[in-house]
């Protein structure tokens, strides 16, 4: 394949000229060399605890969620290539508001955590199914599925309470988040290449669309997960013990620190239960908060939205959805849990 | 970015995460559950790099056809700068390789409460100790008995305890990270030790074994569940390759 085709377009222009040009391909050879070169100088320069405990979180990190991205741009590959958009409009109801709740329940039936279900909701909206039920799809699924709700089970083993209060809450929240959008969201805010409708495959280029898709998927949304990664571990170390021993039985006040927490520490969705459980003295109440906030707000997540639907999109999008999630997280638990305790 | 080097990126992040899953190193970031994904995820990106290299090398001229390819074009422009952060990853892990969590984790959840105590309340009693003399048990499982064990089935057993050395003002501790899903999530459990000979003198981090009673009652609300060990013996031995405990 020629350069030409394959420049980025900012590059694509000086390629009339003739001479040698220096391309990304010569920068990373130049990075590795250097990066080999200067590993005892790395290795010492990590060689503090609280850095050595950093990059320790931040691996941990990626290597827990890169395997559910992969996942996601591998589930939203198939559905470029094997699911076209008159099939979707056959299986979704016409009517949006029902589409949305058909949305949150299906998002029961993909077991993963949040990174998955990013890129899979953006490729359903460029297969034309309404961007409110892809949100939808994609706030539920990671909060509500089965594996997510054992885990949280197993975690809290006395208090069933949760389980049923975290079901009901991130549900709640997906579904209030889908219908303000219907009511309020603009598809113009998000980026060009989210909305953009795929043509229909030609039968004989599915296996590659499949490929190209998910290859493209795992490179865009790959870079902004390790960013995220990097600010949940920088967080991880910062974040104050004192912060939780502080809390005691504030209600009010622990349940907007456990929210807070939801975001900075960017919990996996099937971990975050234990955390949680493991904090004592908090109100169960503002637990639930904190399981039901992470898994649709959250530091790599915020990376994430930017990476797939724009910078426009991820400003709106999740102080919105922080300020739903905890109050379907509250009334979830008053409900289930018979009161503020 | 190019995207020959989106794709060389995908290869060397795929192999990286291979040599973390097939080695026992991975155990350091995540539970041994996760090992299948991580192989999945490795080979899926190693897969998916070299077969967009190969499919570039086959063709002498970009296909107009595929609707994936005027996709990049568009696509790529905004995420040109962010692809490169895989590259940080890759070179974590192979030329830094963070060691699995201690002493410095152990400090720092401190204050974030035990999870002996949000654990023990109200939890159903425990199945007799396994015979054996001396009973090897985790740190955890031997703090929860220490804790909560009304039956007090530690009373004059011996135990035997394996974690890393924590040395807090003039207290040294044994303690292990638990873990519920990767090292992000950890806290830490850990045995004041006692008794043998030479504790000062063991540096921080370094695994030990220890073997010894429990002083009754040492575990409480005062001591922040930290239950104290009298040891008859200490030895240092090998890190573990799978060095927390769930």
């Amino acid at each position: 394949m020629t350069d030409s085709a394959t420049e980025t377009v900012s590059e694509g222009p000086a390629r009339a000229s003739k001479r040698p040009k220096i391309t990304s391909i010569e920068v990373l050879c130049v990075i590795l060399v250097l990066a080999i070169i200067g590993q005892t100088w790395l290795q010492q320069l990590l060689d503090v605890p609280s850095l050595r405990t950093g990059a320790t979180v931040f691996v941990a990190i990626c290597v827990q969620a890169l395997p559910f991205l992969v996942l996601g741009v591998l589930l939203s590959g198939a559905i470029a290539a094997f699911m076209p958009a008159r099939t979707l409009r056959k299986i979704l109801p016409n009517r949006q508001g029902a589409a949305v709740g058909v949305a949150g329940f299906a998002g029961m039936g993909l077991p993963t955590c949040e990174c998955a279900s990013i890129p899979v909701a953006r490729r359903l909206i460029g297969q034309g199914v309404a961007p409110a039920a892809a949100l939808t799809f994609m706030n539920a699924a990671p909060a509500v599925n089965p594996v997510v709700l054992v885990a949280t089970a197993v975690a809290f083993p006395y208090e069933p309470g949760m389980v049923l209060g975290r079901l009901l809450g991130s549900l709640a929240t997906a579904f209030v988040l889908g219908w303000l959008w219907i009511r309020w969201g603009k598809l113009e805010w998000m980026a060009e290449r989210a909305r953009r409708r795929l043509p229909d495959v030609r039968p004989g280029n599915r296996w590659k669309t499949f490929t190209e898709t998910a290859r493209g998927d795992l490179v865009d949304a790959g870079g902004f997960l390790v960013l995220g990664a990097m600010i949940a571990a920088a967080m991880n170390v910062l974040v104050p013990g004192e912060w939780f021993a502080a809390l005691g039985g504030q209600i009010v006040f622990g349940v907007l620190v456990m929210a807070v927490l939801a975001v900075l520490l960017s919990l996996c969705s099937e971990a975050d239960a234990f955390v949680a459980a493991s904090i004592p003295g908090i109100p169960l109440v503002a637990k639930l908060v904190f399981l039901v906030v992470g898994p649709v707000v959250d530091a790599k997540l915020i990376m994430l939205y930017t990476g797939t639907f724009g910078r426009t999109f991820t400003t709106r999008f999740v102080p919105v959805a922080f300020v739903v999630a905890i109050a379907c997280a509250v009334t979830a638990g008053v409900l289930v849990l018979g009161g503020v305790r | 970015m190019r995207r020959e080097t989106q794709n060389i990126l995908l290869v060397l992040l795929g192999g990286a995460l291979l040599k973390l899953a097939l080695t026992s190193e991975y155990l350091r970031y995540v539970k041994p559950v996760h090992q299948p994904w991580l192989i999945g995820a490795g080979a899926v990106m190693l897969l998916l790099g070299t077969i967009a290299i190969w499919r570039d090398l086959r063709a002498d001229q970009p296909e107009e056809d595929g609707h994936a390819e005027h996709g990049d074009h568009a696509e790529h422009s905004h995420s040109t700068r962010t692809s490169w952060i895989l590259l940080v990853p890759v070179l974590t892990v192979v030329l830094v390789a963070p060691p699995a969590l201690g002493s410095d984790s152990v400090n720092r959840s401190a204050s974030r409460g035990s999870q002996i105590e949000a654990r023990g309340a109200d939890n159903p009693g425990f199945p007799a100790l396994p015979a054996g003399d001396p009973v090897p048990l985790s740190v955890a499982e031997f703090s929860m008995r220490a804790a909560w064990d009304t039956e007090e089935s530690l009373r004059d057993r011996r135990v035997r305890l394996s974690g890393f050395v924590v040395h807090r003002e003039d207290e040294v501790l044994l303690a292990r990270m638990m873990i519920g899903c990767c090292a992000a999530d950890a806290s830490s459990v850990a045995v004041r030790l006692s008794g043998a000979p030479g504790l000062d003198q063991l540096s921080e981090d370094e695994w030990i074994e220890a073997t010894g009673t429990l002083v009754p009652g040492s575990s409480t609300s005062e001591t922040n569940y930290i239950a104290e060990l009298t040891a008859d013996s200490v030895r240092a031995i090998e890190e573990p390759s799978d060095p927390y405990e769930y």
